[in-house]
């Protein structure tokens, strides 16, 4: 163990009296710090702003006077997301998806106003966020700081002169990999700071932590092995460097940005304009409860009226009009939740093509884990829109059986002066409405959802080791 | 190793490449405190005997040992027993002399302290003000006083030179020379591997000739057998010679 620590730290004493290295280090942590500042600053700044939002949005809702019920539904209601604590590490797909929604009857939405639509082309770059930082540029500091290890002691002849002094090839091998993982560690210490910040926070949940910060430890080790492989296989520096350079650019940068497109060619998904046409053809066929002989709300009457035991709407204890409004909404609900979860399905499969693609690639990996332990990724988005179409349903659904029970048909049908008025129910009314609470899922069921990308990297990290294992047999072999 | 076997023993040992017979059953010895000078052509078999040595290669057949170890089963066992000065001596640019020392001397788990060190390296005639420079604007007569002094300091039975005076001016060779009678006046046993007969005739107690991987002739520099340069000389370019044509 001590000839490993001399190795190590003779690594290190290198690093330290190479200028460019240390300059190169200290970016990265000045890059790392603020990247943590400015993710802190921004998720708490867009927390605040849509807590404010949501509550404006209450209040407005609430605040409507007497009227009625149909105009309610009309009327609308945003809701916003919450960010959790986390989404400050990693915002993961939070900045392209939109974070609010406009929730009004006969009509699903789409979530609005994600940060990209709203911000510079750089953001669609890349956040700078510790998430980014970690994932794309500490490996790369890597690669700079650790490509020579080995291949600078075969290129100079100073392997043969380690061995001379009785030192194994793995003692070697054991050295360089102590002081490249302290650089790793040193380098993702800014970034553990800013977990440390998180850790501090309401809502903030320790098993996605951890499985986050393993995660990180797991990929920043792969680099790390992976760079010693290399710079053992090869006998040069300059060669070492090439192909790292190249790994990485294909790894962290390429297949993660070509793995999304190749998802989208192989299950290609239906524009907005398309799924809106194909739903207001469906939405033809499925009736119009405003004809008399419209089969399907012909039928419905029937059976309203076979219900109660009465002939006539007019005689019907509710409002029928209210009841055409319940099974009106509950039809297009089913048109549209039959198109969301086609979509939702054509996702799962592109996601699932993108995932596929983490073999090749342990950044895609880490991204997946990133955002699934952070809640930030697709399936966290997911969740949101269908609690907020949960939430549209029951509310659209209250003011129809509002209408239907709080509204005479009479009234409800009647043309004269003083009909608008007698329509109307009291404010208080949508003021006892329940708010849109997010419930965000548990501690457990995120780390859970970390765990696939969490096992392709483990799986990354035995197969570089073997292979390590395999050329450290064979470093310094001369002839 | 058994009280009479030379730090140094070669013995039959045969090695092949392919079919390219690169030693053929080469026997040598090296006693303790005494310089072998190892002279042959390009090809010869020279830089491979230090390889099997050194435990880089391994033989077909045949025996070698240092120190009674065989370097082809226990590398690192032969490797704690040799100093080894390669024609350019490999150290680390990035450490001065006095820490490429201390350095290599922890490793092989004999650190001394830096009064031993400067010692040592004063005694490898490095000057004063180079001690704490680093090696990067050092010469190959300057880096190999401090692989010398390195040697000096782990006191190791056995060194093994490839080629260690080529490329220096006379004075320098002349420095080198004194320098490593120095050190088999230790009791090391110095194998000696050079194209430079007068440099190896200056030095060494024993001279051996190899051709195509087996000693074909040996001089003693002392006694009734001993050798003259001049004649040496003629034969070792007759040799040279032959075995370019």
């Amino acid at each position: 163990m001590k000839v490993v620590r001399l190795i190590a730290r003779d690594e290190l004493r290198l690093m330290l009296r190479n200028r460019v290295a240390m300059i190169a280090f200290a970016l990265l942590v000045l890059l790392t710090l603020v990247a943590v500042a400015s993710s802190w600053s921004h998720q708490r700044g867009m927390a605040e702003l849509r807590a404010r939002h949501a509550q404006a949005a209450e209040d407005a809702f609430h605040a409507q006077p007497d009227r009625h019920p149909h105009r309610v539904v009309h009327y609308g209601h945003f809701i916003f997301r919450p960010l959790g604590p986390l989404a400050a590490f990693d915002p993961g797909v939070d900045v392209f998806t939109g974070n609010s929604m406009f929730l009004e009857g006969h009509r699903q939405n789409t979530a609005n106003f994600g940060d990209v639509r709203q911000s510079s082309l750089l953001v669609r770059f890349g956040q700078l966020t510790p998430a980014f930082v970690l994932q794309v540029v500490a490996p790369l500091l890597l690669v700079f700081l650790g490509y020579g290890a080995l291949a600078r002691e075969t290129e100079r002849g100073t392997m043969r002169l380690l061995m001379l002094q009785g030192v194994t090839r793995r003692q070697i091998v054991a050295g360089k990999l102590l002081a490249l993982a302290t650089v790793a560690i040193l380098a993702a210490l800014p970034a553990l700071l800013g977990f440390a910040l998180i850790a501090g926070q309401p809502g903030a949940l320790a098993l996605p932590m951890l499985v986050i910060a393993l995660g990180y430890c797991v990929y920043l080790a792969l680099w790390v092995v992976l760079i010693l492989l290399v710079s053992a296989l090869v006998r040069r520096s300059r060669d070492a460097l090439l192909s790292l350079v190249a790994l990485w650019a294909i790894a962290v940068v390429l297949l993660p940005r070509v793995a999304p497109d190749v998802a989208s060619a192989a299950v290609p998904l239906q524009n907005r304009l398309q799924t809106d046409v194909a739903i207001a053809r469906d939405l033809r066929r499925m009736g119009d409860s405003h004809n008399p002989d419209d089969p399907h709300f012909a039928k419905f009457k029937h059976a309203v009226l076979a219900r109660y035991g009465v002939t006539r709407v007019e005689d019907l204890p509710v409002n029928y009009k209210g009841l055409l409004g319940v099974e009106g909404e509950r039809l297009t609900t089913a048109l549209f939740d039959r198109y969301a979860g086609q979509s939702y399905a054509a996702q799962a499969r592109q996601n699932a093509i993108v995932e596929t693609a983490a073999v090749l690639s342990p950044a895609i990996a880490i991204r997946s884990l990133s955002m699934a332990a952070a809640g930030t990724d697709f399936a966290g988005h997911r969740r949101f829109l269908e609690q907020a179409e949960a939430y549209r349903y029951a509310l659209v659904q209250r003011l129809n059986a509002m209408q239907a029970e709080k509204v005479r048909y009479s009234d409800d049908t009647a043309e004269d002066a003083g009909a608008d008025r007698r329509k109307r129910v009291s404010a208080a009314n949508w003021q006892a409405m329940p708010d849109f609470t997010f419930v965000a899922p548990s501690g457990t069921a995120l780390a859970k959802a970390a765990l696939p990308g969490l096992a392709v990297l483990l799986a990354w990290l035995a197969v570089v080791g073997l292979l390590l294992a395999l050329a450290t047999r064979r470093l310094g072999a001369f002839r | 190793m058994t009280a009479v076997e030379p730090p140094i023993l070669l013995d039959q040992l045969t090695l092949s490449y392919g079919p390219h017979r690169v030693l053929d059953a080469l026997s040598l010895a090296v006693a303790a405190g005494s310089i072998t000078a190892l002279l042959g052509g390009n090809g010869a078999g020279k830089s491979t005997t230090l390889s099997v040595l050194l435990g880089f290669a391994r033989g077909d057949a045949g025996r070698a040992a240092v120190c009674g170890i065989d370097p082809g089963t226990d590398p690192d066992g032969a490797r704690r027993r040799i100093a080894y000065l390669p024609e350019n001596v490999a150290l680390y640019e990035h450490l001065t002399a006095v820490e490429n020392a201390d350095y290599l001397l922890a490793l092989s788990g004999q650190r001394q302290p830096r009064g031993a060190i400067t010692d040592a390296l004063a005694a490898a005639g490095l000057q004063e003000r180079a001690w704490h420079q680093r090696l990067d604007g050092f010469s190959k007569g300057m880096r190999q006083k401090v692989a010398i002094a390195v040697a000096l300091l782990r006191a190791v039975p056995v060194l093994l030179l490839d080629e260690p005076t080529s490329g220096l001016d006379p004075r320098a060779t002349a420095d080198f020379n004194a320098l490593v009678l120095q050190v088999r006046d230790r009791g090391t046993a110095v194998l000696m591997v050079t194209h430079d007969l007068l440099s190896a005739a200056d030095v060494a107690d024993r001279i051996a000739f190899l051709e195509a991987g087996r000693v074909r002739h040996e001089v003693l520099a002392e006694g009734p057998d001993r050798f003259d340069v001049r004649a040496l000389h003629a034969r070792f370019q007759a040799g040279e010679a032959q075995a370019a044509a």
